[in-house]
């Protein structure tokens, strides 16, 4: 038995609510008797949550349509967080707060897009492993980021400095959902509607058919990886913003979350098969089950435990029925 | 006589979503007999093996194995029962020894540990019973050919102590010698009390060594004789379901015009090819595995760089540096592998067809679906090539009808030179005549063909010409309407050198060589 597309769409969704029905149901209630969980402070405070591993997940999905996996955006978010710290805390050029803040967001993601330009070009050109190269680029990067810092944390200042301003506008609840809308629509489009799309999943259906359509291959693996990259320096800005520092211990782990809710959504890691829509899902189901578990202020090592049963279970209903 | 041994199959039925693989079929294999099983592809008889062996489950029918009620779940019970098989593509592990490859699964020969000695002693005596007693247990299998490795699977069937052999083409990637070797090996083992099934497509193999042959089509039983009471032509109507006329040439004239002309194309697989080809003519590529026929189709499609000689199509100098490049310049190449390299399986139609004309349907970086909406069907209209809708995907079409979503895909880049490369494999006669007429449509509106193909009556009678390759060499280019397959096939295998030396300047010169 197969579903048609639109049901298995459905399926998605179905597990979204039921994890959604669930939060409501053991969701503490206020003094007034109302439901915590459904207040819509807290409810957009999810999406701001999970805008990072979000945005993210949206390029990781790119990446492993395409056959491929990205290891590296977790030391890619540290980098950049720690890079924009350091160019607006420690630099001090003679510009205006707007263009210096400009300036640093630019380079930043600049050097992100590189960065993953590079995982891109060494994967396509040297045909490394996906896992292998990009598990070099983690570590590489990560070491990049601390003796960029000397290990230590870049706070931001206070009051009218520059860092303070940045921080304002990246941490401003709305500007971060919709920064990650934004980017849902993007690749969305990017992968349903373009001739690129279709060469992303073509290579990461069967790479020897694409070579014999002539398909630019290179091309598609360099530019995912490159947009990966990208998307992990954007969530790199928002976490900078929202943590007040620049901090290259962190984000370690993103990438298996983004992973998570890349697989919870139904893209398969073979390549060639999943969806935009299908990751977003994933993603605001891990935010949810985060936030109703510590709503219910239960142990973070249990909500691990919840998780891994919830990817495991996720993926399983989503397999063909014939493997099961 | 109590009870026989013997498998016997009663009405067995076996769907594969929308195609019945089998349709009530009635099968039996005695001890001591060879029974030989026929039919074309898709016509059962890989579902009936893979039933006896235990990987597939049949949806309904019974069998019994010794007159005893059974149910074959799986290999291992399989196995229990005394039922050995050897796989077309043998399941066995080039990195593993000899004797681990024959002790794997084994109850008796597999401890926790590798015990070397007492493995080799063990095998010993069943290679020597497949016609190998000086083979080293202990060399590593992928250091031995093609034809070692088919024995060892037969010797390691024989040591799990099967009372029944199933040889799935056996021979299909042996030399002469070799399948003589095993053809005597199989009549050895029936005169020991083996009961063998032997699957297989050729003809003069089975009537060498089968005491009965059963014959498949779509699925059904059509007959089951005694070998002396039916003769191969009998036999390859039955598979075909009619006579087949192969006489029939379905060429037209080609044009005046040169499409394609190659002089001396060199490249590591392929020596000093000169060829022309004038619009609408179709020459025919033949030779054996390995002479560079598929090599031949990669180097005009961009695939291999050329090492030597130069080339023009469609009058303009034509050096393809990529398979993009040639698609731009109007040259496409149907792979040989169509599941492998040529469709994108789990993909729906319309995205297959319109893979290689993506950058023709752009605009700006976004894809003008309407547009391809309408040459996609326009195009599977052409190539009749039925499909539920277009967003199914191509894996849940038949062979036929994949073979001609993949020749649409192609068409739809409006190709000069067409090189198809064994454009009817797997595919049924049906599929197979719908090509052949698209082939001659083509040809009729002018695209210049190159047809390389395993089947030499298909060439003879679809091709104007045909280019004979060997070793990667061109061995002589022939007139279709008076080339035999005697002839083909001796030039093919260079029995037929002539002392004149360059052979493939000495055909007739019906050869266009304007």
């Amino acid at each position: 038995m197969k579903l048609p597309p639109a049901l298995a769409r459905f399926r998605e969704i179905l597990g979204l609510a039921l994890i959604f029905a669930a939060a409501v149901i053991f969701s503490p209630t206020g003094s007034g008797g109302e439901n915590i969980f459904l207040q819509p402070d807290n409810l957009t405070d999810i999406l701001r949550q999970q805008a990072e591993i979000g945005i993210i997940a949206l390029a990781m999905t790119l990446v492993i349509i395409s056959g491929g996996i990205d290891l590296s955006v977790g030391s890619l978010l540290a980098f950049v967080a720690s890079l924009t710290a350091l160019l607006l805390v420690k630099w001090q050029p003679a510009l205006g707060p707007a263009a210096h803040i400009t300036v640093a967001l630019l380079a930043a993601l600049a050097s992100a897009f590189l960065l993953g330009f590079l995982n891109g070009a060494v994967i396509a050109r040297l045909r490394l492993q996906p896992f292998i190269a990009t598990l070099a680029t983690m570590i590489g990067v990560r070491g990049l980021a601390r003796w960029m810092c000397d290990n230590a944390n870049i706070d931001f200042g206070f009051g009218g400095h520059v860092s303070a301003r940045f921080a304002d506008i990246f941490s401003d609840k709305l500007f971060v959902i919709g920064l990650w809308a934004a980017a849902a629509a993007f690749f969305y489009v990017l992968l349903e509607y373009t001739v690129f799309g279709r060469h992303v999943r073509a290579v990461g259906e069967n790479e020897r058919t694409a070579g014999y359509t002539g398909l630019p291959i290179r091309f598609t693996k360099v530019a995912v990886y490159s947009l990966c990259g990208l998307a992990a320096g954007v969530a790199g800005l928002i976490h900078a913003a929202r943590s007040y520092q620049g901090n290259p211990n962190d984000g370690s782990a993103y990438e298996l979350d983004a992973i998570a809710a890349v697989v919870i959504g139904g893209t398969a890691l073979s390549g060639g098969k999943g969806s935009i829509p299908g990751t977003i899902i994933g993603a605001l189901i891990m935010g949810v089950l985060t936030n109703i578990l510590r709503l219910r202020l239960i142990d973070t090592n249990v909500e691990f435990m919840i998780k891994a049963v919830i990817i495991v279970a996720a993926v399983w209903l989503q397999s063909p029925r014939k493997a099961r | 006589m109590p009870p026989p041994s013997s498998i016997t199959c009663r009405a067995l039925t076996k769907r594969f979503d929308r195609t019945l693989a089998l349709d009530a079929v009635d099968f039996s294999v005695n001890a001591g007999e060879v029974h030989a099983l026929c039919g074309e592809n898709g016509a059962g008889k890989s579902t009936l093996a893979r039933i006896l062996a235990g990987v597939v489950t049949p949806d309904s029918g019974t069998i019994s194995v010794g007159g005893v009620p059974a149910e074959i779940t799986t290999p291992a019970r399989a196995r229990e029962l005394g039922i050995g098989i050897v796989f077309q593509e043998l399941d066995l592990f080039n990195g593993l020894s000899v004797a681990e490859n024959m002790a794997l699964g084994h109850p008796d020969a597999e401890r926790f540990f590798v015990r070397r000695r007492a493995l080799a002693a063990w095998c010993r005596p069943f290679l020597a019973r497949v016609g190998l007693p000086e083979l080293d247990p202990a060399s590593p299998l992928g250091s031995h050919g093609i034809a070692t490795a088919q024995l060892v699977a037969i010797a390691r069937a024989l040591a799990l102590n099967a009372r029944f052999l199933l040889l799935d083409e056996p021979t299909s990637s042996l030399t002469e010698e070799a399948a003589d070797r095993l053809l005597a090996l199989v009549s050895e083992l029936k005169n020991t009390g083996t009961g063998i099934v032997y699957v297989s497509h050729k003809m003069r193999e089975i009537f060498r060594v089968a005491d009965r042959v059963t014959v498949l089509r779509d699925g059904s039983l059509v007959s089951t004789k005694p070998a002396r009471d039916t003769s191969i032509g009998e036999t390859v109507s039955l598979m075909v379901g009619r006579a087949i006329d192969t006489s029939a040439r379905m060429t037209t004239a080609p044009r005046d015009a040169i499409a394609l002309r190659l002089d001396n194309l060199s490249t590591r697989r392929v020596r000093g090819v000169s060829l022309s080809v004038r619009r609408g003519e179709i020459v025919g590529v033949a030779g054996l595995v390995g002479s560079g026929r598929s090599a031949l189709g990669k180097a005009l499609f961009g695939m291999e760089p050329w090492t030597d000689g130069s080339a023009t199509l469609a009058g303009e100098p034509y050096r393809p540096r990529s398979p993009a490049d040639a698609i731009l310049s109007g040259c496409a190449y149907l792979p040989e592998d169509r599941r492998g390299q040529g469709l994108f399986l789990q993909t729906s139609v319309r995205h297959n067809a319109s893979a290689a004309i993506l950058c023709r349907l752009r605009r700006g970086p976004f894809v003008r679906r309407w547009q391809e909406t309408k040459l996609v069907r326009d195009e599977l209209a052409r190539t009749r090539a039925k499909v539920p809708s277009l967003a199914a995907p191509v894996s849940a079409l038949s062979g036929g009808n994949q073979q001609k979503v993949l020749l649409a895909k192609w068409l739809l880049t409006r190709p000069a030179l067409l090189y198809l490369d064994d454009p009817t494999r797997g595919v049924d006669i049906g599929a197979k005549a719908d090509v052949y007429k698209i082939i001659a449509e083509l040809s009729a509106a002018g695209t210049a063909i190159l047809l390389a193909s395993s089947e030499m009556p298909e060439l003879l009678r679809l091709s104007h010409r045909i280019l004979v390759l060997h070793e990667g060499r061109p061995a002589g280019l022939l007139d279709a309407a008076t080339a035999t397959q005697e002839q083909i096939m001796a030039l093919a295998t260079d029995t037929a050198r002539q002392p004149a030396g360059n052979s493939a300047t000495r055909q007739p010169a019906a050869s266009s060589q304007s």
